[in-house]
Formats: C-alpha cells, structure tokens, sequence
C-alpha cells in the first residue's frame, strides 16, 4: 500500500533527476554522479545487512576488488570499458564467494571482523605490490566513460536507478523475505525448511556484484584508481553511514543517504575543514533520534496518515 | 643482539596494546558494547597531555594526568550522549542496537577526530616523556622512556586487577561482565556498573594514550589504525575474557615486532591479519574466550 | 522635484556602477582556485601564502585593474575529493587558474583533469618526477599543468651537491643509507640518491623504503644502526614527525640528513619537543636567508599574520599567485591558453629564487629551472629551536653542529 502511494512520488522525482542536466550547471552534476554511484555501494550493502542481517565492514573490499581488476585490464591490455566492466564485477564476485563461504558461518562481530580485515589486506596487497597497482599514487585509466558531464550524470543515473529496481525487487521478492526471516532468526527460518546459508551466500553475491560494477563505473568515471577513492576503510564507513542514514532495510535508503551525505558535505563547504565534524554529527543526530533514518521515518508518517 | 632487541621493543609495544584494549574489552563484557570511538579517545588523551605539558607548562606528569582526566571525560560522554540513548531507545529493534551502537560510536570517533585535526593539525605530537635519556640492557640501548611505558601499563594492569578482585564494586563489575541479568536480580543497579565501567575504561584508555604519544607520537590519523588495532585484539583474544586479551596483545605485539625486525617493517600487520583470520576461522571464541 | 534630482543623481551612480565593468570588461575579478589540506602543516601554508599575495597584489591596484580573489577548497589530501573540488573550481566558480596540493599522489591524479577542462594547473609542493615528464609526453593536451616546485630529481642532486661540502667536506662522511617513505615522489628521488651520492663520493650501503603508515620506527633504526653508516639520507614527508622523535629518544648515532618536509615548518620544534635538535633538511628557501630580496619580507609578513613562519610549500604557492598574475598581466588575458603562453615565458624572481619553466623538448617540461642564478637549495638545520642555514656557505648563518649523542669523525 505504502509503496503504491509512493510510486507516482517516484516518478516525478526521476522525471526530475533525469532532466536535472538541462537546469544545473556541471560542477552539481559531477557531484551527483560521485553520489549515485555511492548509492549503488549503500544499497548492495544494505541488502546485506538489512535483509540477510550481517553486518559488512568491508564493502570497499568488494567495491575494490572491481575497481581494481577493471582498472589493472584496461591499463595494461588496453581491454575495452564493457569488458573491464564485466571483468571487475565477475572479479568482485568470485572475491565475495571466497570471502563469504567460511565467513557465512561467522556472526556479529566476527563476520564484520573479517570483513574489515579482507579490506586491511586488499590495501595491504595493493600497496606492496606497487610495481603493478600503482601502489599509494594509483593507477591512471587510459579511457574514460566520457568527458561531458551531462554523459557521466546519466550513465551513473540509469545505474543506479536500475541497480535499485533490481534490488528493492529482489528484496521485495520471496527470496528477499527468506533473507529477512534468516536475518532475524536463522533457526527458524531453517526449521521452515529455507537454506539459510544458500540465500545468504546468494545476498552476498548479488551484493558484490553490484558493489564491483559500481567501483568499476566509478573508476572509469574519475580517470584513476587510488586505494584513497574505492578500498580505503573511509570508502566503506562513508557506504555503512549512508545505508543507516537513508534507513536500512529500505534499499532505496541507500541512495538517498549517499545523496544526502555529498550534497550536505557540498552545502557546508565554506565551513572547510569542519564540514566533515558537522555532517558527522547530523548523521549521528539522525540515528539516536530517527533511528528508522530518513526514508524510513518518511514511510512512517506516510504510514500514519 | 636482535633477539634481545625484540624481547625489549616488543614487550614495550605489547604493554601498551594490552592496556588499550583490556578497557575495550570489559566494556564488551559488561554491556556487549564495541566502541569504536576508541582510537579518538586514545589520542584526544594524548594530545591534551601534549598541550597541558607545552603549552599550560603543566610539566610531564601534570600533563599526563590532565591527559587521562580528559579520556575520563570524553568516555563518560561517549557512553551518555551515544551509548546510552541507543541501549534505551525504544524505536531500535534489540537485534539492531550492536549495528547502531557501532555506527553511532564510529561517528562520534569521526567527530572527534575532525575538531583534533581542526585545532591542532594532524600532524604527530609527542608527549614529553616522564623520564628522558637511555639505558643500556644488555647491549641493547634502550630510552628510558620505554622501560617508564612497560611498568606504568603493568602498574595499570595491577591495580585493575585488586579493583576487580578486591572491591566489592570490582566483584559486581566482574559478575556482571559474565551474567549482567543474574546481577540485576542480587538487587545490584546495572547503571551504576555500568558508569563504572566506562570510567575504568576512560582511565585505561587515557593512560595508554599518554604513553603512546610520548612513546610513538600521534597524530589524529591514527585513529582508524589505534581502533581497528583494539578490535582486532580483543576479538583474537575472546571478546569479553580480560586474560584473553593480554594474551593476545602480547601475540600480536610480538608477532608485529618480529616482522618488522626479521622480515620488513613495511609487511609489519600483515602476519597478524592473516592470524586473525585463522583464529576467527579455527576457533571464533578466540584464544580464551568462553562460548 | 528633490526626489526626481535624487533619482537622476542615483541613477547616475548605477550607470557608472555599471559602466565600470564595460570600460574594459577588466574589472572582472581573476580568480584564482587552491586546493590543499587544511589540517596538514604543508597543505595549510598554501592558501595561507596565495592569500597574503593577493591581498598584496590588490593593495597595489590588482592586474591590469583586475582584483585577485582566491577561492579555498579543502580536498582532506584524498584525489577524489581533489578532483571534485577541481571540476567545482572549473565548471562552477569558473576559476582562471588553480594552484594545488603538495602532495604528488593528488596533484597526478588532477593532472588529466586539467587537460580536459582545460584549466591552468600549478603545484606549489608535490615532487614526483612524473608530473612534468606526462606534460613533456602529451604536450597538446597537459600543457596547462606548470610544476612549482622541484622534481625529485632535481631534489636529490640539490642535496648531493651540498653533501660536497657538508658530508664529505664537514662531516667527512664516507658511507649513507638512503631512508625514504614508501610514495610516489620518493620514487625518483632514491633513484638519483643512489647515482649522485656515490658520485660526490659517499657509498650507499642500503637503501630502506618504509611504509607511510609507520609508527615504530624501532626495528628500522635498529637495521641502520647494525649497518653503521656515516649517516642517514632521508626521504620523508607523510611519515611526519615520528621518525624524527624516536631517532633522538632513542639516540641513534647517525645524523639525518636530506629531505624531511616537516622539518621546514616552525611547528616541527614544538610537535617533537625538541627531538629535532640536530636534523638537516633541504629547503628552497628559509625566513632567515635573503635568497631573494624577496624571501625575508615574505617570510616576515607570514609569521606577522598567522604566527607561524611558513612551510616550504607557502614560499612556492606565494610565487605561484605572483606568476599568475604577471602572466595575465603580459599576455593581457586570463583565457586559459594565452595564459599558459604567458606562463611559458615567465621569468619570475620570487622567494625562492628566479624562476624560469623550462620548454616542451627537455625532460622536465614546465619544471622550473635549476642551477646558479636561478634556484639552488640550501640545507638547513634546527638547532635550539632555530632553523639554521648552513649551506651554501655564502647564505650560511651558522655551522653545523649535532646533539650529543650523535657520533661524528669530526
């Protein structure tokens, strides 16, 4: 019901993004397209952690590894994007199996310990074997998706907007009521008769699918990969925050919280170096006073009414 | 020569580990709380001793005690303007309060973080030591400064263990961390625990940020590095076991220190993450934790 | 009737109001973009120094009537965060030139960027030798990006030509090891450590690159120690003021010597509580030598206005605003092409020297030029809490000497 009511909303706010190009200048433009693909990073997570119940502290490892396969095949065999982009995403995709079929097993505060250790290690791969990854500097992309900043905005916009169709479908979907049940309690949702461990590891990878697509994107968009731009634990903080901060179990939270974020830190600019103290503490406002975050307690009140 | 030179730094550097996260650990005892505000803390307490020592010309050790009040402080803070209102809000499903204590605790972090950096740079500081010049063990010429930081975390270590052992604040502090419910029912206050958790907490914290700034130096950007370090620690050793944790601060400073010397300083966390991973694998309780 | 008076009158004043622009259109502001890190000691002095010239620079009627105005950006030294505030700079306040960073990692990855949006870049502090060698390989489309500071190279030979003097000469130093941070300015710079040192004379018996992110220097000292070099050649900057403190709370015996970024700050005494005491560093120019004429007022004014005496990176981003500006003034345009056309024929004598850019056929394409009569180093030292220069001997304002524990043949 509420999701019916909130569809034409919907609509109207896309019809308004997609025409956004045609009302603002470029520089607002660069700053959404830096948002929405962060918005990609916060909705895989959520579906991680909102509907499967894990909480990942890596998700600049499964962004990093895509950015970075990507990144390495276009620089040193010149492959074109689609296929650097095919190539990151499967890359992030075997990375999160690897990592997921004995960290599934895990719970709480020990899956969300090896998920930040993966990411400790990833950087720690990257800065030794500089010669390769460019190490601390980065690794310069010969292409880039392209150069006109309205271009960029709409292949980061129909993106994201097709990557959250996909996951809000797929969490809206049987498969994603398992994932929740599983999340909450994965002794009955196993008493039902529900794989537990093969719905999550199935999360996880979709997750990372669209976690190493979006790094991928995101490289190609920016024109270099650094450990600073997709791997640093700052990268994956910045996604937990905005999944909360959008309201978890919402997916399109996600994106919301990631547009929010930017754009804020972008408002408070002449602030300069306080910019980050203050969007910090209105992201910790949000979550001691409206602990469902912004989408959510949107929903609420629409629910009420 | 280099055996002994690693026996020395390490147990320097293992000492201070120990004592960061055994604050961090009984905390996760008693109320199930991962503050990842930690590593702020720590330097917050370091840099004030810098500045109350410099600056106010409070001396070393009137430095280091303004150093550990204002760790005091901000982990009182911490635990009424962020904790606190997590555990009792009534809006945050029980199964979700650990993901917002985290985020929440890791905002304030950042914060904190920020207004450092924001006031005094981030670049290092460094506590003045509380004894200055060398000695010489052995062969091994070692600043006195760091035979000072091995005994003080020891000295900390000890009385933490007569406050738990020996008061009976310190024996209800002990139950708790083992059965919170059980105590409620003896007719203890889990709030008064709790607040005297996290001063302990604060006083730990903020000694061994002392001792690292006048040890290493810090600066605000290692945060991150001071926090996960703490985390990893604790989580090798088995969350909530205080034992656990010293063992496993003494593994990884060691396991660190040999790295460093043997094979490259530049590797130096590397064998440690791979470690972690093991044990977390292997054995999730960790090396004493108790399931 | 008073009212219709007051109106002609009023109306008269707006005319000229807007008549004022038109005259040439010059009274437009230039605009001059700087991204740095506000809360790192190197990246502060940047718009710091580029305000203070402005503010000169329209105190003495601006260019060609045109006010500078500097527009501050904070990139947290993150390339990504650079990058924005780049495009920010060039696609919204439409800055005329942007002077940014000291840090080589994010000047590299702004260096296509202002290829694309065509956007006159200078550097006032990062090093690698890669920024002028990709304008020298792709000339068409980086030539808006100028280096304001010194290649690594160029370093590395500037402290070997002084360790003619100091190291063999003073310190009669036979054997190095090359200690440098793990980043991408240091990568040429040990390279030219290893061929120019052992050329004036001293042999290079290891070379130790340590990571960034360390914090005990210990065991890295300790290697050095066993190794028993005469000295220590450094590398460092990110690393900041660690090795330093531990190398005299630990009394390591051999001197350093060679690059130490944080060193040239007057912070560093007070950050390391003296632990600095004995440390010598390249600078380019420090408040106590008159390099230039130039050199001390700037320094002067520096310390008057922010208490501080400025990082290395303040005294080139302060020329930087200079050179734009005399680059605007002859070519009579801030367009970005007859600005880089300008810029090319600069000869500049500002704090650190005089500066030349060098052409697109030499190896260092819009790097500045080096030698005698233009810029050429000098090494410095903290002693008592007073950066000392002790080289070259014509700019010396006193000797070399070390803290105890240090062990030196002399």
């Amino acid at each position: 019901m509420r999701t019916a009511r909130l569809l034409p909303v919907a609509l109207v706010v896309l019809l308004v993004m997609a025409l956004l190009p045609f009302g603002v200048g470029g520089y607002v433009l660069g700053l959404l397209t830096l948002a929405y693909y962060y918005g990609v990073f916060a909705m895989a997570w959520d579906l991680l952690f909102g509907f499967a119940g894990e909480v990942n502290f890596g998700p600049s490892f499964l962004v990093g590894l895509g950015a970075y396969a990507a990144a390495l095949l276009n620089h040193y065999y010149s492959w074109p994007i689609w296929a650097c982009l095919v190539a990151g995403s499967a890359a992030a995709v075997v990375g999160g199996v690897v990592l997921a079929v004995p960290a599934l097993r895990l719970h709480g505060p020990y899956f969300g310990l090896v998920t930040l250790v993966a990411v400790l290690l990833l950087q720690n791969v990257i800065v030794l074997f500089a010669g390769v990854t460019g190490g601390e500097i980065g690794l310069d992309i010969p292409d880039v998706l392209s150069i006109s900043d309205r271009v960029n905005y709409w292949y980061a916009l129909g993106f994201m907007v097709i990557s959250g169709a996909v996951l809000f479908g797929l969490a809206r979907s049987p498969v994603g009521l398992i994932l929740q049940a599983s999340g909450q309690d994965a002794v009955e949702a196993s008493a039902l008769g529900f794989n537990v461990a093969k719905h999550k590891l199935a999360a996880f990878c979709i997750s990372a699918f669209f976690s190493g697509l979006a790094g991928a994107m995101l490289i190609f968009y920016l024109g270099t990969a650094s450990v600073g731009t997709v791997v640093d634990i700052g990268v994956g903080v910045q996604v937990i925050i905005a999944a909360v901060l959008g309201g978890r179990r919402t997916i399109l939270g996600g994106a919301i919280g990631a547009i929010f974020l930017i754009v804020a830190g972008e408002m408070l600019r002449d602030l300069g170096q306080l910019s980050t103290f203050v969007v910090s503490a209105i992201a910790l406002v949000v979550i001691l006073f409206f602990p469902g975050g912004l989408l959510g307690s949107l929903l609420r009140t629409e629910g009420r009414q | 020569m280099v055996g002994l030179q690693i026996l020395i730094d390490g147990f320097a550097i293992s000492s201070l580990y120990a004592l960061g996260a055994i604050g961090f650990t009984l905390i996760f005892g008693v109320s199930g709380v991962l503050n990842l505000s930690h590593g702020s803390i720590m330097v917050a307490a370091a840099i004030t001793a810098w500045l109350a020592a410099g600056d106010y010309g409070a001396g070393s050790l009137g430095g280091a005690l303004a150093g550990v009040a204002a760790s005091v402080v901000l982990s009182f803070a911490t635990y009424l303007l962020v904790v606190r209102p997590i555990q009792s809000s009534r809006a945050i499903p029980g199964e979700e309060k650990e993901i917002f204590v985290l985020t929440g605790t890791l905002l304030w972090g950042i914060m904190l973080q920020e207004a450092m950096a924001y006031f005094f740079t981030n670049s290092p500081k460094t506590v003045r030591p509380l004894i200055a010049g060398v000695v010489n063990i052995m062969g091994v010429r070692t600043p006195a400064n760091e035979i000072v930081t091995a005994v003080l975390s020891w000295v900390a270590i000890g009385l933490l263990w007569l406050l738990v052992n020996r008061t009976r604040a310190g024996k209800a502090l002990l139950a708790a961390s083992i059965n919170p419910r059980g105590l409620t029912l003896l007719g203890f206050e889990l709030a008064n625990i709790h607040l005297l958790v996290w001063a302990i907490y604060g006083v730990l914290a903020g000694i061994a940020g002392v001792l690292l700034g006048s040890f290493l130096g810090v600066s605000s950007d290692n945060v991150g590095t001071l926090t996960a370090s703490a985390f990893s620690i604790v989580v090798l050793g088995g969350l909530g076991s205080v034992s656990g944790s010293l063992l496993a601060a003494y593994v990884v400073g060691y396991l660190e220190t040999m790295t460093a010397y043997l094979v490259s300083p530049s590797i130096r966390t590397v064998p440690v993450l791979l470690l972690l991973v093991l044990v977390i694998y292997l054995r999730p309780q960790g090396l004493l934790g108790r399931r | 009737m008073k009212h219709a008076y007051l109106y002609s009158l009023f109306g008269a004043a707006l005319g000229a109001a807007l008549c004022l622009p038109a005259t040439a259109r010059a009274a437009e502001p230039i605009k001059i973009g700087v991204i740095a890190e506000a809360a790192a000691l190197g990246g502060s002095a940047i718009p710091n120094a580029a305000k203070l010239a402005a503010e000169e620079i329209n105190a003495a009627g601006g260019v060609n009537g045109r006010m500078i105005e500097i527009v501050e950006y904070d990139d947290h030294s993150s390339a990504s965060d650079a990058v924005r505030a780049f495009q920010r700079a060039a696609n919204q306040d439409k800055v005329h030139a942007v002077i940014a960073s000291y840090i080589s990692e994010v000047v590299l990855a702004l260096e296509p960027w202002a290829g694309r949006l065509k956007l006159p870049l200078i550097t006032p502090g990062a090093a690698s030798d890669l920024i002028t060698k990709r304008v020298h390989d792709d000339y068409n489309n980086l030539k808006y990006v100028f280096h304001g500071y010194l290649a690594s190279t160029q370093i590395s030979d500037a402290v070997c030509e002084s360790g003619k003097d100091l190291l063999i000469g003073q310190m009669k130093a036979k054997t190095a090891v090359v200690v440098s941070e793990d980043a991408a300015w240091t990568i040429p710079l040990d390279e030219e450590y290893l061929k120019c040192l052992p050329k004036i004379g001293v042999k290079v018996l290891d070379h130790i690159r340590l990571s960034p992110d360390t914090t005990d220097f210990t065991p890295i000292f300790n290697k050095i120690e066993g190794i028993k070099p005469d000295v220590m050649v450094t590398g460092i900057s990110h690393v900041g003021a660690q090795p330093t403190v531990q190398w005299q709370q630990q009394q390591v015996p051999i001197p350093m010597f060679g690059v130490s970024s944080q060193a040239t700050t007057s912070t560093f005494w007070k950050d390391t509580n003296g632990a600095a005491e004995g440390v010598v560093f390249n600078m380019f120019s420090a408040p106590d030598v008159a390099v230039t004429p130039k050199t001390i007022p700037f320094a002067r004014a520096y310390e008057k206005k922010y208490g501080v005496t400025p990082a290395y990176s303040g005294y080139t981003a302060y020329d930087d605003v200079y050179m734009f500006a005399d680059a605007i003034k002859r070519g009579g345009s801030s367009e970005p092409d007859k600005l880089v056309d300008a810029m090319e024929k600069t000869d500049w004598v500002g704090t650190i020297g005089r500066i030349q850019f060098l052409g697109k056929d030499d190896q260092f394409t819009h790097g500045m030029k080096i030698g005698p009569g233009f810029i050429t180093g000098l090494m410095v030292q903290w002693q008592s809490g007073k950066q000392v220069t002790v080289w070259p001997a014509e700019a010396a304002s006193g000797q070399m000497k070390f803290p105890s524990f240090i062990k030196t043949v002399n």
